[in-house]
């Protein structure tokens, strides 16, 4: 029982900083990042690069990582998403061929073998007979930082409060002296180091392997939008349900259809509830 | 009997009243002008009427019978329906295909074995003054004008004898005013019945037989034009005298 | 049967198809040069040339739903595994003859499609994306781990009957189907329905607006692309001849059949042809120059680039190409 408390919450919490941002580029731009995805594998590579093959010092490696993911967020924006100008479906289209290019690029460099990455922080801890690492530790740990860290940015600084009138209203905020451009810019890159940084965190958590990032992207999809757009408690909320559902299913019933009920709740709740648990109807 | 029979209409989002408690009559072969200032909640009454909006409570009876509880479609299909204030066509379809799809019948069947009339597109589309030429001119090069005018030959074409027309002249020329005024007064005398609103008072008051005035949801006046306007409430709101 | 005859080219030139001559002309020209391939090229061509008739199948399927209405589909690589898995285990474990199986197959794609992602066409834009995305990855989660017994788990389900022998014989077969496919999604597409779906993609109010119910087009879209998606999967399974979940319910093969329509140009015919003809050749001819994974980092970058370039794809390319040329000699 314990084990799976505490197992889920270290679940939820590495699923909680993965969707945080997803959630930042989706409320703004209502735009279906599907290369949000290769954030994630790209930071997890980016680190087993720099810290296993090439030997320099975790954190460099975890900087680095986080470092290619905002500037991947970047060159997105200024590449992809500004000439296309914002169309939706075209957005949707070409950051799904963006994400199956950097797939063949991950290959491409490190092979098609899935890659077991050391523990960030090694060792074991047993509480009451559940055995947990401190890599899982640290890593939900170093989610709830980022979280919060996220969280004071937003509501506090006067960039994240732009951020958030731009997430409401374009035009209006641009009225009120906020260049959307700019925010937009500010929130691509964050968006990527933030996916990065998960990425590092959900590659030590499972593997790396070349396909690893199209699970955490529905997963991060659906708990921004099953916890409604733009709230970062719902998000944490919804983090939560999922990370304890796919636990509770794999400890009681079989590993094997861990993810199955997750996209069974996805599906149910879009189809019957589009607005999410925790969102508002939007006109 | 009348058309349209609007009975205690109300219509709340969240906290604000858009619909308040309104019933008038639309009789047969009438035509009425619904009057009022911006935000008034003219197209929110038109949308509740064809089913986009679900009203919050009332009853919106047509032709004798109830249809709150009928879908868009459906209500089309039983004879009424409206332009938009903002057209709305299919950008990548020719004038000719945009009404095509107002005369299609709702039916699978029909769509896909049913003939293309085009000698009735053409009458539609000739009837609010497009020239043979711009028929096969897709839509997104048209002006606003011809959008609006494109609007309404659609509406036409859903074969509906009950018209909603929401701000039809609109970014129109002295020219085509009078062109679509003409093409209404005609469709009056073939037994249309219409439900108007416009900016243009000068050029809707020949076309309407009477008029209701509303504000903030609520009805003001109903009787001729010229009491409607003559009504103290309704100048201190819409024309701005006290 | 004059009557059959006469009242199919009736119906046909009559109703809202609108054909003229030069319609007969050309498709016969497409589908002689399609059927005198053999003659011209070798086998290994033609191996190649099976493969892209079928993505081309998949990419008309996907474009009569998401090209025409704009409902992005992500989920039509589980349209075609439905198809395939049902042959592959109707013949397989249970000894039916491929004639059964496959309109049975059919039949069970339009159905599990029905099911499955009929309520979410009622949701718009990224939720319908985001669904089908989601039944994809559950298909290729379930289809290992439910009654392994039958789907073969991971390792799939192999030695399926065979429908043909040699190369020349399959290239027919794909050939001649995705000719029936692509001129059965013609004439559909040239009716007053091709024209309300079209319209549906520009904008769906206005439709509903104009009396007609979309949720009745939008599923009768849906049940053709599942049809044909279904078809098009039962065929290359036995074309195959092995079939594995990862074959399927894969995020590549979303890939392949979405890029080829948005490559080749959506809302045509021809487009969704031309753009599985030029990915698959591209990659084949990729192949002497960069033998291993480059090329499919290669073949993604040039789809990305020919999608920033023109999103209506190749064909409005040509189409431009044409008026410039003639532009030039007037």
């Amino acid at each position: 029982m314990l084990q799976i408390i505490i197992q889920g919450l270290l679940l939820s919490g590495l699923y909680a900083l993965i969707a945080m941002g997803f959630m930042l580029i989706f409320s703004i731009g209502r735009t279906l990042n599907l290369a949000y995805g290769a954030y994630i594998m790209v930071g997890g590579y980016i680190y087993f690069w720099l810290s296993q093959q090439l030997g320099l010092p975790k954190l460099i490696g975890f900087a680095g990582a986080v470092a290619v993911g905002a500037i991947m967020g970047l060159l997105k924006h200024r590449l992809i998403v500004k000439p296309l100008k914002g169309d939706p479906v075209a957005v949707e289209i070409s950051t799904l061929i963006l994400a199956v290019i950097m797939q063949s690029a991950v290959v491409l460099v490190f092979g098609d073998a899935s890659k077991i990455l050391l523990p960030i922080i090694p060792g074991v801890v047993t509480i009451s007979g559940a055995q947990v690492t401190y890599n899982i530790v640290a890593a939900t740990l170093m989610s709830w930082v980022i979280i919060l860290a996220l969280y004071a940015f937003i509501r506090g600084t006067h960039t994240g409060r732009a951020m958030q009138a731009v997430s409401m209203d374009q035009k209006g905020a641009a009225i009120s002296g906020v260049d959307p451009d700019r925010i937009n810019m500010i929130t691509w890159a964050i968006s990527g180091g933030l996916g990065a940084a998960g990425g590092v965190f959900f590659a030590s958590y499972t593997q790396l392997s070349p396909g690893m990032w199209v699970a955490p992207v529905i997963i991060s999809v659906a708990i921004v939008i099953v916890g409604g757009i733009g709230s970062i408690i719902g998000t944490l909320i919804v983090a939560h349900i999922i990370g304890f559902l796919e636990i509770i299913v794999v400890a009681v019933w079989a590993p094997e259809l861990r993810g199955v009920f997750t996209m069974l709740l996805i599906i149910g709740v879009l189809i019957m509830r589009p607005q999410g648990l925790f969102g508002r109807e939007e006109h | 009997m009348n058309a349209l029979e609007i009975r205690n209409l109300v219509k709340r989002f969240g906290g604000l009243t858009a619909t308040n408690d309104l019933s008038f009559d639309l009789a047969q072969g009438e035509s009425l002008g619904l009057i009022g200032p911006n935000g008034a909640g003219k197209t929110t009454v038109f949308s509740q009427i064809m089913g986009e909006l679900k009203q919050t409570s009332g009853t919106i009876t047509f032709m004798g019978r109830e249809i709150s509880g009928l879908s868009t479609p459906d209500r089309i299909a039983r004879g009424i329906s409206r332009t938009y204030q903002v057209p709305r066509p299919f950008t990548d379809l020719s004038v000719r295909e945009n009404i095509r799809v107002g005369l299609m019948p709702d039916s699978l069947r029909a769509m896909i074995f049913g003939t293309v009339d085009r000698a009735r597109e053409d009458e539609i589309a000739h009837s609010v003054g497009f020239a043979t030429t711009d028929l096969d001119r897709p839509a997104s090069e048209l002006a606003m004008g011809d959008l609006r005018k494109l609007e309404f030959a659609r509406t036409l074409a859903t074969g509906a004898k009950v018209l909603l027309l929401d701000e039809v002249f609109a970014g129109l020329t002295t020219g085509e005013i009078a062109m679509i005024a003409e093409l209404i007064q005609d469709l009056r005398g073939r037994g249309f019945t219409f439900l108007m609103v416009s900016h243009d008072l000068p050029a809707m008051e020949p076309l309407i037989d009477r008029a209701i005035a509303i504000e903030r949801g609520t009805l003001l006046a109903d009787g001729s034009f010229k009491d409607v306007l003559a009504n103290a409430e309704v100048r201190a709101s819409y024309l701005g005298e006290a | 049967m004059p009557g059959l005859a006469q009242t199919l080219f009736i119906t046909a030139s009559g109703a809202g198809m609108n054909l003229r001559p030069h319609h007969f002309i050309l498709w016969a020209l497409f589908i002689a040069g399609m059927l005198l391939m053999p003659e011209l090229v070798g086998r290994g061509t033609l191996r190649t040339m099976v493969f892209a008739c079928y993505l081309a199948i998949f990419a008309i399927s996907w474009d009569i739903l998401s090209g025409r209405t704009g409902y992005i589909s992500f989920g039509h690589p589980f349209l075609v595994g439905i198809g395939a898995y049902t042959t592959a285990i109707l013949t397989r474990r249970y000894g039916f003859p491929v004639e059964a199986s496959i309109p049975i197959a059919v039949l069970v794609t339009m159905f599990g499609g029905l099911i499955v992602l009929l309520p979410a066409l009622r949701i718009k834009g990224s939720y319908f994306a985001l669904v089908t995305l989601a039944v994809m990855e559950l298909m290729y989660q379930l289809v290992p781990v439910v009654r392994p017994d039958l789907t073969g788990g991971t390792r799939g389900i192999s030695r399926l009957p065979a429908l043909t022998r040699g190369a020349e014989n399959g290239y027919y077969l794909a050939v001649c189907l995705m000719l029936a496919v692509a001129l059965f999604a013609w004439l559909l597409m040239r009716t007053r329905l091709g024209t309300a779906l079209w319209a549906i993609g520009q904008n769906e109010e206005s439709v509903r607006g104009s009396g007609l119910s979309t949720t009745r087009l939008k599923s009768f879209a849906f049940l053709v692309s599942a049809a044909i998606a279904g078809l098009g999967g039962a065929f290359y399974a036995h074309y195959l001849g092995t079939i594995t979940p990862r074959a399927f319910f894969d995020i590549n093969v979303l890939f392949q059949i979405i890029v080829a329509v948005l490559i080749g140009g959506a809302g045509t015919i021809l487009g969704p042809i031309i753009g599985a003809f030029f990915m698959v050749f591209l990659l084949e001819w990729l192949r002497p120059f960069l033998p291993g994974q480059e090329r499919f980092f290669v073949y993604g970058a040039i789809a990305l680039l020919i999608y920033m370039y023109q999103p209506k794809g190749i064909m409005a390319i040509i189409e431009s190409g044409i008026t410039r040329l003639r532009g030039a000699r007037t």
